[in-house]
């Protein structure tokens, strides 16, 4: 790994030297670029207006995050292609009980202001994030660290940390430093997939600088990894540069990425086609109907399977209680036909789901949910007529509408309700946020549809905070004391293998009670320009910019 | 000429009042005359019986269900099982263009409806009483005058209450509200202007020396012979409401399914602009026809109803 870092370094220094040089033609003596281009030069990436300040405690979505995961270095880092967990910041994680870890973070990594990396930078970073009053997008990722809940504000109404409601702790018991290199991190129960968290952008290291002026920090944020952020010109574009100090494993090799900024995917797709974009990481749906985008862009699309999943779930019992039965609600699944919606409506960009987690992670095992997720109109109608019927007057079926949800939605309802006899309406929602407040307040009712983006790679990410009783993403309100204790047991086992094998347990039991129906797997696709070469998507559903190149 | 109409009839606005063909004619019975040898109106007529047809009784024209949807045939061409081909849905797109035309023609004829009466009424009174009673009421006219069609529509359409969506009748109806609460104003002026005109008339003078109230006055002998240019202006704006209840349906403000209209329609098969343009043509062809229809009409009734261009 290092040898090829290295042998990209000398292609981009003599690649500069050429341009500085304004030689263009002669180049075939010293041509000592890979075959599949060259290192150097600069490309223009889609982007959109992240939601946050560019910190990585607070960003929780792609538009921030794509730009952050070049600019901050983790301790872990998922592998490209399988999204497989490996050291990167870190020299070791180490743990006996899976409660008391010590990690000890590699020497030598500098900041882009040239200050060293050390172990207090994680602490003060996670502590910072886990502070209630700090209103850190993703604080609730250092929930498992001992001493969490001293830290969130305890107040009711408008402002939860005011007066007697501010928390009582300002530091997470369980995080300490050993020495500048080693710190230890104590969990309030066993969490066996801790390491493979790490990878996650909450849990980047942040520097003496951020904590001087957070503010300006978010607008400049300074970190470790392969390229350094420039500018970033508010509605327009941000700008990255490499990291000429980066001594990682996942260098890029192009020398300056910068994220044009659009409004929707529409115009930027158009720009690809006429070279004047290099990357646009989605396909709007008027050029994936048909495979348009594959004459467009032939040879220059790619598709790959990501950690996203797509389910309905039923309101929680007390809300609407005619979707209570197993039955009906196991009915209703096999009233759905996912391989034809899929392909008139998706266009095969999507993968019909078997189960509830992601065939991206470790430890996905196929046709967790049965015959429940296969499409059989008799059969349906038959397990509702068994049930005594549908009892409501129609199903309803609520998306939000400003997330291209209409159409699919309007499909399934078609779909259950020729199965099925039953009315089925698709109700839109005007926004996300109301969308999401409805639910939260338990005031939507019948079925609503949910998307899980996984946050790291593990099976647990998919269970445990969707349907574990009181977990915080538990939209149905989904309880069953025994899928909770296998989710405990698999959390508190030291063997991978094991604690896999007891989180499938876990998750065949759900066929039982179908709280969810699992709907798709996600897929992301993208087309490139053609003066670029060797884009790959991670299974994250990002660029791997390890491998773009100019041509 | 209007002086006879006045001697002669009391009620001169019937269309089809040809009684008095002759020597004497009314100004109605006048331009169905020249109406009558006109092949725009009848072109025009035939394209709206067809439509009003076609929005009263959807069934006359075809037995699909246009809710119905075979997914496994979505986007397939015309020809392939039905005659105009399905949408991203599968929903037959011959069935949904026939039922798309009820909420167009309904939104169409109510907003027109709606306009008269209220920009009339207001017209009149303006232009009859003249004074402080014309400038408020003319003012209050140029606040809503001043405020664009479509940016308006949408702030009323966004804010109205959640009632609106219950039943088909009442999503119609919001549309026609704000329609008409933006598009009073123009015929307000155009009313006031006529009365104007009409008033200082030696016949309507007569009337009211005779000691006729303001109601007969207006009813009888202002009313007549203002009415006209209203007539005109409300059939063509008759199609420009279709065209904007289309524009409000296709944005997502206006009609919502599951109530079926061409806009919505528009709306949904824009995806397939690239590919399967024929999802986008039919409904907009539909809606192009009919709009063009009334405007032609109103050509027609303004031909026939403006002495200057015979």
């Amino acid at each position: 790994m290092r040898g090829t870092t290295r042998t990209v370094a000398v292609a981009a220094m003599s690649a500069v030297a050429l341009l500085a040089a304004g030689c263009g033609g002669g180049s075939s003596d010293d041509n000592t670029t890979p075959a599949e281009g060259q290192a150097g030069g600069e490309i223009t990436v889609f982007g959109c207006n992240p939601q946050n300040p560019l910190v990585p405690q607070n960003t929780g979505e792609t538009c921030g995050g794509d730009v952050l995961d070049q600019v901050f270095s983790k301790l872990v880092h998922y592998d490209a292609d399988t999204a497989k967990p490996e050291n990167d910041q870190a020299e070791s994680i180490e743990t006996e009980d899976n409660q008391n870890f010590t990690i000890k973070v590699k020497q030598g990594i500098k900041f882009h202001d040239g200050t060293e990396l050390k172990a207090k930078n994680f602490v003060d970073a996670w502590n910072y994030a886990a502070y209630g009053p700090n209103g850190m997008y993703n604080g609730y990722f250092f929930e498992p660290v001992e001493g969490f809940g001293d830290l969130q504000c305890t107040g009711d109404g408008d402002d939860p940390c005011a007066g007697d409601g501010k928390p009582s702790a300002e530091t997470l018991t369980g995080l300490a430093v050993v020495d500048d290199y080693t710190f230890t991190v104590k969990t309030t129960e066993k969490v066996s997939n801790l390491p493979v968290r790490l990878g996650y952008t909450a849990f980047a290291a942040l520097p003496d600088a951020f904590f001087a002026d957070p503010e300006a920090f978010g607008d400049k944020p300074i970190g470790t990894g392969p390229y350094k952020l420039d500018a970033w010109n508010k509605e327009q574009s941000i700008v990255l540069s490499k990291n000429a100090d980066y001594a990682g494993d996942w260098a890029g090799k192009v020398d300056k990425i910068t994220f044009k900024i659009y409004q929707e995917v529409d115009p930027a797709y158009n720009d690809v086609l006429a070279n004047n974009l290099d990357i646009v990481t989605s396909i709007p749906a008027s050029a994936l109907i048909d495979d348009k985008y594959k004459s467009d862009l032939p040879e220059r699309n790619a598709q790959k399977e990501t950690g996203v999943i797509q389910t309905i779930t039923f309101a929680p019992t007390k809300v609407d209680p005619n979707y209570a039965d197993p039955k009906v609600r196991a009915a209703i699944s096999m009233a759905i036909d996912r391989e034809t919606i899929n392909q008139q409506i998706f266009n095969n960009t999507r993968v019909p789901a078997t189960g509830w987690v992601s065939p991206v992670v470790d430890g996905y095992k196929a046709d967790q949910c049965g015959e429940n997720c296969v499409y059989d109109p008799e059969k349906a109608k038959a397990l509702l007529d068994e049930a005594g019927g549908f009892k409501g007057d129609k199903i309803t079926l609520s998306y939000n509408a400003d997330g291209g949800h209409k159409e699919w939605t309007e499909a399934t309802c078609n779909s259950i309700k020729q199965a099925l006899g039953v009315d089925c309406v698709a109700t839109g929602v005007v926004d996300f946020a109301t969308f999401r407040a409805q639910i939260g307040d338990e005031k939507m009712k019948g079925m609503f549809r949910t998307g899980w983006q996984m946050d790291y790679p593990s099976i647990e990410n998919f269970l445990a905070p969707l349907l574990k009783t009181g977990a915080s993403s538990n939209d149905g309100n989904y309880s069953n004391p025994e899928f909770d204790k296998l989710l405990d047991q698999a959390a508190a086992a030291t063997d991978e293998a094991e604690a896999n094998s007891l989180y499938q347990q876990a998750e065949a039991l759900l066929a039982a009670d179908m709280p969810q129906i699992p709907m798709y797997y996600g897929k992301t696709t993208m087309g490139w320009s053609d003066k670029v070469t060797g884009v790959k998507i991670t299974a994250f559903g990002t660029v791997d910019y390890t491998q773009v190149s100019l041509k | 000429m209007t002086e006879a109409t006045v001697a002669e009839t009391t009620a001169p606005s019937d269309p089809h009042d040809t009684s008095d063909e002759g020597e004497v004619r009314s100004l109605a019975s006048d331009a169905w005359r020249a109406m009558r040898h006109n092949p725009l109106f009848w072109v025009s007529a035939a394209m709206i019986l067809v439509f009003v047809l076609m929005a009263a009784f959807p069934s006359l024209f075809t037995r699909t269900d246009p809710n119905f949807a075979v997914l496994a045939e979505s986007r397939s061409k015309p020809g392939e099982g039905t005659w105009f081909g399905r949408d991203l849905q599968g929903y037959d797109i011959y069935a949904r263009c026939i039922y798309g035309a009820r909420a167009s023609i309904l939104v169409g004829l109510f907003t027109t409806t709606g306009t008269v009466l209220v920009g009339g009424t207001i017209g009149i009174i303006a232009g009859y009483m003249g004074g402080w009673v014309d400038s408020l009421l003319s003012r209050i006219g140029d606040v809503f005058f001043a405020i664009p069609l479509l940016l308006g529509a949408i702030i009323f359409l966004v804010s109205l209450p959640e009632f609106f969506n219950n039943n088909y009748l009442l999503v119609v109806l919001k549309v026609v509200v704000a329609l008409v609460v933006l598009g009073w104003p123009s015929l307000a002026r155009l009313m006031r202007s006529s009365v104007i005109q009409v008033k200082p008339n030696d016949y309507v003078q007569a009337a009211r020396a005779l000691g006729a109230s303001p109601l007969r006055v207006i009813g009888s002998h202002i009313l007549p012979n203002a009415l006209a240019p209203m007539i005109v202006v409300a059939t063509i704006n008759l199609g420009a409401y279709i065209a904007a209840e289309a524009t409000l349906s296709f944005l997502g403000i206006g009609l919502q399914a599951p109530a079926i209209s061409w806009g919505i329609d528009i709306s949904s098969a824009i995806v397939g602009l690239r590919t399967t343009p024929h999802m986008l043509f039919f409904p907009s062809l539909f809606l192009s026809l009919a709009v063009l229809a009334f405007i032609m009409l109103g050509d027609a009734v303004r031909d026939a109803l403006d002495p200057k261009n015979r």
